[in-house]
């Protein structure tokens, strides 16, 4: 379960968030949505614990972001903007390293890291070295190894920005089950259809504020727009965000 | 202390496999002594090469004028070979270094007892042909006051009157002293060595790591910062020891095995147990070296980047020991509260033989390693900025 009270975040000149607040579910997939810039990625990274905030209050499972920054960590599971893997290693040294600094050792871990590479399908690719991975087969090892410890709470930047139609569904499918897991999953995403595909709730976020949010269909209603991308026009009051 | 471990463990391999960090670990050992042996050889030869050994071959004019010039010249390893034309041009091209001219009066004059006239067309504005002249200057000299002495005998005088002060020297230079001539450089090479070991490793973990945007998912875990910061400095340390050892053992095996005597004329050894102490005076400046460019580092965007400003931290950091190789100093304890500085002069004091001060050395190891400690602070706090996701 996340929560966010009023955050607030300038980087020198630029105020990225004025305030923004929600909260985001336990078995319910949240979505950030909004324009480049909007400030969903500052969010997220004040959640995962990169970021201070000015003023304002962030909780993962009741734990403050600042004060129990080590603690939300473990409670997490982050798939950032950047997305760096280490290509002199595998991609099963590389899940296994995340799982070595979340305190995991032995059988459990060789068993933990077995298991991502089944349920994401990387059974050919788990012992040859990173370099020359294609964009999914890294967005794989970068999932694989953001889900080592098997965290309530997972976060994710843009997770299907780069992929093909095909790794994109099975991110999907994916992040359903996440869901279906019972964890509280909370993306970000500036493509509308994305957030109408996959959100049980969606968070409207512009200039670093909460402009809306609730179900898809409280939202309709709430713009009184019978079709979502309408009514992400108004609530915004703009087509940027509408690619694709 | 267990993150540490994971950190330490993972950057070890990780860097193992990367060509560029075992390549300027293995590579840098050779570069050193091999530069510095070659040096004594080209230099030494020139500089100590004993001149009474070689042949001076000198252009004569008019040879035929004063056969007993000519009979003791040749007594003195001088090999007499006929003048050119034109000597005052050729000296003047360079072609010879000096032509000895002697004019027909000659034996008319050294007969009589006068001053016997012989002319040494030189150009002194040539460095190359200084010691030549000199020589060629001493024999013909030493020839003079050898005749003015017999004829001083014969005419019942002793020669000594004429030398009215007697001059003496007396050279305290031991042959590890003169040797140092050369070694003085090797504190500059050696701190210069020290940083190169480890830049890699120190550049891969941490603007390598956020080159590859792989510092922002790292950091997500939870491990403190502190943790990532030591355990990645560590991971540096192994590769700067590699380097220092092998270069260690391969200056070592060349003032050894190479017969340097030969090119030089002076005994050059340096023994296995000064080298042994030279590596323990560095290994807490290496430290100090690996957490100066973690600092660096951890500013830098870039790999580039990266590589630029630590290039110039061996300049810096050696370029005390430069100083010492000009001053023969002494070393006071004020001397080894400066990092750097204080390894030099106490490794100039091993390479000349000298015993070395218990508690100097100790000031000198005990400032070096605060300095390291207050810099590694800094890398930790620099590390737990918020900017330390895009640099700067």
């Amino acid at each position: 379960m996340i929560e966010v009270r009023d955050l607030k975040k300038s980087f020198g000149a630029i105020q990225a968030l004025r305030g923004v607040s929600f909260r985001a579910e336990d078995g319910q997939i949240t979505g950030l949505l909004g324009p480049n810039g909007a400030g969903k990625t500052t969010t997220l990274r004040v959640l995962y614990t990169i970021l201070r905030p000015e003023s304002g209050q962030a909780f993962v499972d009741g734990l403050d972001v600042r004060a129990r920054a080590l603690a939300v960590q473990a409670r997490v599971g982050v798939l950032p903007e950047s997305q760096g893997l280490y290509p002199r290693l595998t991609a099963r040294e590389n899940i296994r390293y995340y799982g070595e600094l979340h305190g995991l050792e032995g059988q459990g871990l060789e068993q933990r890291v077995d298991r991502l590479l089944d349920l994401l399908e990387m059974g050919d690719i788990a012992d040859r070295r990173t370099e020359g991975f294609s964009t999914g087969e890294r967005v794989k090892v970068a999932i694989a190894r953001a889900l080592v410890h098997d965290p309530q709470n997972v976060l994710l930047d843009e997770p299907t920005a780069g992929l093909d139609v095909m790794s994109t569904r099975a991110m999907r499918r994916f992040i359903r089950q996440l869901r279906d897991e019972g964890r509280c999953v909370l993306l970000s995403s500036h493509i509308m259809q994305e957030v109408a595909a996959l959100c049980d709730r969606i968070v409207v976020v512009t200039k670093g504020v909460v402009i809306a949010s609730g179900t898809p269909e409280e939202l309709r209603a709430q713009t009184g727009q019978q079709d979502l991308e309408d009514a992400f026009v108004a609530l915004i009051g703009s087509e940027e965000g509408l690619e694709r | 202390m267990k993150s540490i471990w994971i950190v330490f463990k993972k950057e070890v391999l990780d860097n193992l496999r990367d060509r560029r960090s075992v390549s300027s670990a293995l590579l840098t050992p050779l570069f050193t002594p091999v530069f510095l042996v070659a040096f004594i050889i080209i230099l030494g030869k020139s500089l100590f090469g004993d001149p009474i050994e070689t042949v001076l071959r000198l252009p004569v004019s008019g040879a035929e004028n004063a056969p007993g010039l000519v009979a003791f010249l040749e007594q003195n390893n001088v090999e007499l070979v006929p003048a050119p034309e034109d000597p005052e041009g050729a000296v003047r091209e360079g072609d010879v270094e000096a032509v000895l001219i002697i004019p027909e009066d000659y034996g008319e004059a050294f007969q009589s007892g006068k001053p016997a006239p012989v002319q040494l067309v030189v150009d002194s504005s040539r460095q190359s042909s200084l010691d030549f002249i000199q020589r060629a200057r001493e024999l013909l000299y030493t020839y003079g006051q050898t005749v003015g002495a017999v004829r001083l005998l014969a005419r019942g005088v002793n020669p000594a009157v004429l030398n009215a002060v007697s001059v003496g020297q007396m050279d305290v230079s031991t042959p590890q002293s003169q040797t140092l001539i050369f070694l003085s450089m090797m504190p500059f090479m050696l701190i210069v060595t020290i940083c190169v070991g480890g830049m890699y490793v120190i550049i891969d973990t941490t603007a390598g790591e956020r080159e590859r945007a792989s510092l922002e998912p790292l950091l997500i875990n939870p491990v403190r910062r502190r943790d990532f910061v030591l355990g990645k400095l560590l991971a540096s340390v192994p590769f700067a020891i590699l380097t220092l050892v092998l270069t260690m053992v391969i200056f070592g095996a060349m003032f050894n095995l190479i017969p340097l005597e030969e090119y030089t004329g002076i005994p050059m050894r340096i023994e296995v147990q000064a080298l042994w102490r030279v590596f323990w005076l560095l290994l807490p400046l290496m430290l100090l070296a690996l957490a100066i460019q973690m600092v660096v580092a951890t500013y830098t965007k870039s790999f580039k980047e990266a590589q630029t400003y630590l290039g110039l931290v061996p300049l810096v950091l050696a370029s005390p020991g430069a100083f010492v190789g000009f001053l023969s100093t002494k070393a006071t304890p004020g001397m080894m509260l400066i990092p750097s500085y204080s390894q030099s002069v106490l490794i100039n004091a091993v390479l000349r033989s000298e015993t070395l001060q218990p508690n100097l050395v100790w000031i000198s190891v005990a400032a070096t390693l605060v300095v390291t400690a207050a810099l590694t602070l800094l890398a930790i706090r620099l590390f737990e900025r918020e900017q330390v996701l895009y640099g700067r």
